[in-house]
């Protein structure tokens, strides 16, 4: 596994300072969707965007299941897809915009692995050539990008030769070898070691940062979207679903699908009766506890993230909050993480899944045992 | 097998000895196959690539036509390009029956649909996200085309060695639009077709080594540069 040692920094404040104003007083987006949609004689709404917009320097995450239209979506920004609607890139109005211009102040990381059948060198270079850029600033900023994949001792290295998870690298450094305003990436980190995803996904932050490029990334790795993005969108069926902060996606998912598709540990079905305080909240597994915040029904099922949960234990004291509900199970199973645990609990029909430090399981819990489980109703959110 | 043991070595002498006749026929069959390849090539591998890259109505009539240009009989396109340009033909006014360029454009018309066959069969088994990714990368159609053709050179080297093949090994075409004319529309294979009419099989044999050895040549060559690493 090659391990990347070395950070460089990405230059030029000034001219990004410079970019930002230029690009706020000029154009607010340097995406803008507006009634989108694209449908084939096979199927219908493949692309439904109804209102999408991308600000300068944003990170966004796209998720959605396989088929939902998350490739379609970022091909269809970078106007490699015909679709009706408007959008505008940059400020620009794409049907009285050159589409070749247009696409050269953006990127897209393919989602395979599409190499020419020539060096790495070569490879990354093309993208600088079709710009028009001198001959001797191809060879300093091609090095420049590879070094920030890790991948500078691949320059002369035939793209055939390369491994998947080496040509994904320079697929990525074809991306940040440009001064581009507007990054594409779908499935960056697929094919990549566990050790190198996670870093070549933070200097891919960390270059976006930089330059003030807004990136838009397409993602199944949770754990991808969570060290890069500050806002994600739900694509379902080419629509989006829900766009929001990354945190409220996670914790307050929009419907039962999203819920799943951010890996939301319980979704318990569930019936709402109003009592005079808020809410009579009756879980599927005969729990039941009153709720005071807002509702907005209908409801079916209570979403319970892990990490709500807390083990009522006689050897562990639990921080005291007002309200705490606490339930009784039997330990189905436990999995022991780096730092955290998951347990799988069992209360009436429903396993419930607990996340807790490492540390805050005592020798009472083990396979069979019965513990107490307590959260915070305010935790609880409602799909 | 005598004759073809006598065939050999009279090619041999025939070579060594330089015989005018001999070359005249040799070069005038190089230049006639050669320009009408480049012809089919320069044609071919457009329309090749426009068939692999757009999508139209009518585009699985006009391939499967292609494809049954490429089995068609050479002596049938040379009955075609005939009547075009006989005297009383709608190209009549040209003059050009019985020249090297009647021989030339039948070659390339015969030799144009193997090119176009195999161009498209090359560019078609290319990645189609390639295309899509060229222009995502700032490539401007024509960079995008050009980048498609040498992504395919595997293929299409293919296709130049399938065309060159066909044209130099072609006789009833050649024959029918040439005439055969001495110092002027004879080829090698119209040659041995007449060696062989007038009983000069050691002869024929002779001319059909030539041809072997200078189609070998230049298949050779061809396919060296088909599988140049550097190349690759």
């Amino acid at each position: 596994m090659t391990m990347i040692t070395q950070f460089r920094p990405f230059l030029n404040l000034q001219s990004y300072a410079d970019r930002q104003e230029n690009l706020v007083e000029n154009n607010e987006y340097v995406l803008n969707m507006r009634q989108v949609y694209i449908d084939s004689k096979r199927r219908k709404n493949i692309l439904s965007i109804e209102n999408f917009t991308v600000r300068p320097g944003e990170l966004v995450a796209v998720l959605g299941p396989n088929g939902a239209g998350k490739s379609t979506l970022l091909r269809t920004i970078n106007l490699l897809q015909p679709y009706r609607g408007q959008m505008q890139l940059f400020g620009h109005n794409i049907s009285d915009a050159n589409k070749t211009w247009l696409r050269r102040r953006s990127a897209l990381v393919f989602q395979e692995t599409l190499l020419l059948n020539d060096t790495v060198f070569n490879n990354v270079a093309k993208v600088l050539e079709f710009r028009g850029t001198p001959a001797h600033k191809i060879k300093q900023k091609v090095h420049h990008a590879l070094a920030t994949v890790g991948c500078e001792h691949l320059a002369n290295r035939s793209a055939r030769s390369l491994s998947g998870g080496e040509a994904k690298r320079v697929c990525i450094a074809c991306g940040l070898v440009t001064d581009t305003e507007l990054l594409l990436l779908d499935e960056p980190s697929a094919s990549l070691d566990v050790g190198i995803r996670i870093q070549i996904i933070e200097k891919i932050r960390q270059w976006a940062q930089a330059k003030g490029t807004a990136v838009i990334l397409v993602s199944h790795n949770f754990t991808d979207i969570l060290h890069f993005a500050q806002r994600a969108i739900a694509l379902f069926d080419g629509c989006i679903v829900q766009d929001d902060q990354l945190e409220t996606l996670i914790r307050r998912p929009a419907n039962q699908q999203i819920a799943r598709l951010v890996g939301m540990d319980n979704i318990i079905s569930c019936q709402l009766q109003p009592n005079k305080h808020g809410y009579l909240i009756k879980l599927a597994n005969s729990i039941e506890f009153s709720y005071f915040g807002e509702v907005k029904t209908p409801i079916t099922a209570c979403c319970l993230s892990g990490d709500a949960f807390y083990i009522d234990d006689a050897s562990y004291s639990i921080p005291y909050q007002s309200g705490m509900v606490t339930i009784e199970g039997r330990v189905e199973r436990i999995v022991r993480g780096i730092g955290t645990h998951t347990i799988r609990v069992k209360v009436g029909e429903e396993t419930l899944t607990a996340r807790v430090p490492r540390s805050d399981i005592s020798d009472n819990v083990y396979h069979n045992a019965m513990i107490k489980l307590a959260f915070n109703p305010k935790d609880a959110h409602f799909v | 097998m005598n004759t073809i043991v006598e065939g050999a070595i009279r090619a041999f002498e025939l070579l060594t000895s330089g015989d005018r006749d001999v070359f005249q026929v040799t070069v005038l069959t190089l230049v006639v196959s050669g320009i009408a390849t480049v012809i089919s090539l320069l044609l071919g591998i457009p329309l090749g690539l426009w068939l692999a890259l757009e999508d139209f109505a009518g585009k699985q009539v006009l391939i499967s036509l292609v494809n049954f240009g490429m089995g068609l009989p050479p002596v049938v396109m040379g009955l075609v390009v005939s009547l075009l340009l006989w005297r009383s033909g709608p190209l009549g006014s040209l003059n050009l029956m019985y020249t090297p360029t009647a021989m030339i454009l039948t070659q390339a018309a015969i030799a144009f649909p193997i090119v176009v066959g195999f161009s498209f069969a090359a560019i078609v088994s290319l990645n189609p996200n390639l295309r899509l990714r060229l222009l995502s990368m700032g490539a401007t159609p024509w960079q995008v085309n050009w980048l498609l053709i040498k992504e395919a050179r595997l293929g299409l080297v293919a296709a130049v060695i399938a065309g060159f093949g066909r044209v130099i090994s072609e006789v009833g075409a050649s024959m029918m639009v040439g005439g055969n004319i001495k110092g002027q529309t004879r080829v090698l294979t119209t040659a041995i077709v007449m060696e062989v009419g007038k009983g000069n099989y050691d002869i024929a044999m002779a001319i059909a080594f030539i041809l072997l050895m200078i189609t070998y040549s230049v298949v050779v060559s061809l396919t060296i540069l088909q599988q140049d690493k550097k190349l690759l």
